[in-house]
């Protein structure tokens, strides 16, 4: 999607409406001129973090892959919308992470004697048997984890989708980057199955809402972080950055 | 043309272009767009991987002698490792759960640290030989670390799931934590590992061909 704008003395100024939403590029526009909105459009020079190989993107507005040339390494990707769909996604992943703590996650029943677990019971269990290493380390890369990174993806593209940038933008997505190995939700996930396999033949399952609110979830957020490339917001923090150094000096 | 040669580099953090001064690789510069610091390459990238390689090494030992869990019941306690239960599934021809479990936690530890231990050596002898490969097998340890988790969540389900109140219960054996262990330090491996130091002997590799 391409838009063209008019401002005096006749210049126009393609902008580019795919990466960021149309409401939130002509405020950009409104804010800092010409200047801002073209940076989107100047070919853009990347350095491979794989082999440090020096590459010009020529077309950094186009939608698509863009890998490095020499050994092949995914660069940036540019996705039409990628705000509008990463915040409706976390919108629904925060939604599903309350619901998969509300309600009952798994219940097991055997020989006439049942037990029930929400999704947070083995951590209490293992606090009480005092594997404090595991129950923390459960705690953090289950709940805390990712409950933080929905949180700052909401906070941060809801924001971008209202059409401002946050001012602390930057030290979310330097957190987003810095948090995203330690949260396995989708490993999580295949551990559960395990177990629900283990148990399956000693009694009798029965899943709870709680498992597929959990099962989405882990989709939701898969597809989300499959379509995230921070690349176009910190052109533009960059951008506020140099304006900001620039009214400084003067 | 690398980066290296014009004293550039990118920020780990947002990828912008930086310039470092050239006064030894350690030398820090910081960010221009997000005010991280910014090494030419990864601070004793080499040393710290070995440290932590190492020190996965290490607890791989206790993590497959120790009991994962304890299966306590009115008739004594039952210990469980990773390999009984292995041979467990195999025995009750449960093959894709005996498969799963093999690679999550044995296999692919065990992987990831060879795999370690070979770019590790390759970095330091300066080899020429696969560099592409050798990156994408960079990649793939980077990828496929967190899936050695599994074994934890296992554990901690079962906990969770097999409490009946002092008649059967599962806990939770040492062996869980030096497994966790093993997956945290060959985690933090591979992200202290520097992949461009894979490529940094290409003029010399050029003149050799």
């Amino acid at each position: 999607m391409e838009r063209i704008v008019r401002i005096g003395e006749g210049t126009v100024i393609l902008i580019h409406v795919n990466m960021l939403c149309s409401k939130e590029m002509l405020s950009l526009h409104n804010q800092f001129g010409r200047h801002g909105v073209s940076a989107a459009m100047k070919p853009h020079y990347y350095i491979c973090h794989e082999c440090d190989e020096i590459s010009k993107v020529s077309t950094p507005h186009k939608p698509g892959r863009y890998k490095c040339p020499r050994c092949g390494t995914k660069l940036y990707t540019y996705k039409p919308g990628m705000v509008e769909k990463i915040y409706a996604y976390n919108l629904a992943a925060l939604f599903l992470f309350i619901v998969a703590n509300y309600f009952p996650f798994l219940s097991f029943h055997v020989a006439g004697s049942s037990s029930h677990a929400n999704f947070t019971t083995s951590i209490f269990y293992l606090y009480q048997e005092e594997q404090w290493m595991m129950a923390t380390a459960i705690l953090l890369t289950t709940i805390v984890v990712p409950l933080s990174r929905i949180l700052l993806y909401c906070i941060l593209f809801g924001s971008l989708y209202h059409g401002y940038l946050p001012r602390y933008a930057a030290h979310m997505l330097k957190t987003l980057e810095k948090l995203l190995p330690w949260g396995m939700l989708d490993v999580l996930f295949l551990g559960v199955l395990v177990s629900i396999v283990k148990l399956v033949k000693m009694g009798t399952i029965i899943p709870g809402t709680s498992l597929w609110a959990f099962m989405l979830m882990v989709m939701v957020m898969a597809a989300a972080q499959s379509i995230f490339d921070p690349h176009q917001i910190w052109e533009r923090i960059g951008e506020r950055k140099r304006l900001e150094r620039r009214k400084a000096e003067v | 043309m690398r980066a290296i040669e014009r004293g550039l580099t990118n920020c780990p953090v947002c990828h912008a272009i930086v310039k470092v001064p050239p006064e030894g690789m350690n030398e820090v510069a910081y960010c221009p767009r997000c005010d991280s610091e910014v090494h030419m390459r990864k601070p004793q990238a080499v040393q710290k991987t070995w440290a932590y390689l190492i020190a996965s090494i290490v607890f791989f030992i206790p993590a497959n002698i120790l009991p994962m869990m304890h299966v306590v019941t009115f008739a004594g306690t039952e210990s469980d490792t990773i390999m009984s239960g292995v041979f467990y599934f195999m025995e009750t021809k449960a093959y894709l759960i005996a498969f799963v479990i093999f690679t999550a936690s044995i296999f692919v530890p065990i992987l990831k640290i060879l795999i370690l231990i070979y770019l590790l050596l390759s970095v330091q002898k300066g080899s020429c030989m696969h560099r592409k490969k050798r990156k994408k097998l960079y990649v793939l340890t980077e990828i496929i670390g967190r899936w050695s988790m599994v074994d934890v969540y296992v554990v901690g389900t079962m906990v969770a799931l097999v409490h009946f109140g002092g008649l059967t219960e599962i806990k939770a054996g040492l062996g869980a934590n030096f497994f966790l262990l093993v997956v945290i330090m060959t985690m933090l491996a591979a992200m202290s590992f520097d992949p461009k130091l894979i490529w940094d002997n290409t003029k010399e590799c050029n003149a050799k061909q």
